[in-house]
């Protein structure tokens, strides 16, 4: 089965952007997941396996934060790495997500360079 | 405070438009006078709290908010969809993200709220009356739209 990414963000347009920019950074994803928000994420992980996460952090409903904080709870998708790409860029909230388990972090704006950096190692 | 909000608009703006449009963008200057009635636009509004508060609004007229989201997710727009609607409300997302990124270094934080967005043929956008404001015009080969900065001190 080839290898499949979940972009979570309340925005549908930084939902394409995250994926058109992956597929021009070169990565090699057979399918490309999406989720609104953390709690739409949760309950999409019940049935679907991904290798990897990409998460914003400011988000209604079920922020980043507050994903990470579930996710590593459950034993299933526990060790699914997360890569948070938000417009946060303070030392705190990241953080805060480092150590609720993110595995980098990807600064909005960003190039897909920026994403082939990040994310190439974790694939 | 002391920092220079003019600046703070044009850096984040401009480095929005570099990272993720790769549209020529040209900054003006602060305008002298407030904006507050729009025809044929879409403004993009995000609010913030914490050691201080505000907003911050793109105001685009049509034609900017369709080549903006053409740019960004690489299809052709007309009208004012879904799409254009979530890309203006990003396109404030990522310029407040890049000021609060220069407020951080100031030594203030704040916390970022989701964005809202607005589109009409004909609108009127007010409130913060008390807070101060900045207002840059930025120009595209589309025409001009403007970035506004509202302040206050928290009650």
């Amino acid at each position: 089965m080839g290898k499949r990414v979940l972009v979570i963000d309340d925005s549908s347009t930084m939902r394409k952007i995250v994926s058109r920019s992956l597929r021009q950074a070169g990565l090699d994803f057979d399918e490309i997941l999406e989720a609104g928000d953390g709690q739409e994420a949760l309950t999409l992980l019940e049935s679907q396996s991904v290798d990897l996460i990409l998460s914003d952090i400011n988000m209604p409903n079920m922020d980043g934060i507050e994903f990470l904080r579930q996710k590593k709870e459950i034993a299933g998708i526990a060790g699914i790495p997360v890569v948070m790409i938000t417009t946060e860029g303070g030392s705190d909230i990241i953080g805060e997500a480092k150590a609720l388990g993110a595995a980098g972090n990807i600064k909005k704006p960003f190039t897909p360079d920026k994403i082939e950096e990040v994310i190439g190692g974790l694939i | 405070m002391d920092l220079d909000l003019q600046k703070q608009i044009i850096d984040s703006t401009q480095a929005v438009f570099d990272t993720m449009l790769m549209m020529p963008l040209t900054a003006g200057i602060s305008l002298s006078e407030k904006v507050y009635d729009f025809k044929n636009s879409i403004s993009g509004m995000l609010g913030f709290a914490g050691e201080i508060q505000g907003m911050l609004t793109i105001h685009c007229p049509q034609e900017i908010a369709f080549a903006i989201t053409s740019a960004l997710i690489g299809i052709d727009v007309d009208e004012v969809d879904a799409d254009v609607k979530d890309t203006i409300g990003e396109m404030a997302n990522m310029i407040l993200g890049g000021i609060k990124d220069g407020f951080t270094e100031f030594g203030v934080q704040i916390n970022l709220a989701v964005p809202t967005v607005l589109a009409g043929r004909s609108y009127r956008v007010s409130g913060m009356d008390d807070a101060t404001w900045t207002t840059v015009p930025f120009y595209l080969d589309e025409g001009e739209f403007l970035v506004e900065l509202k302040l206050k001190a928290p009650k």
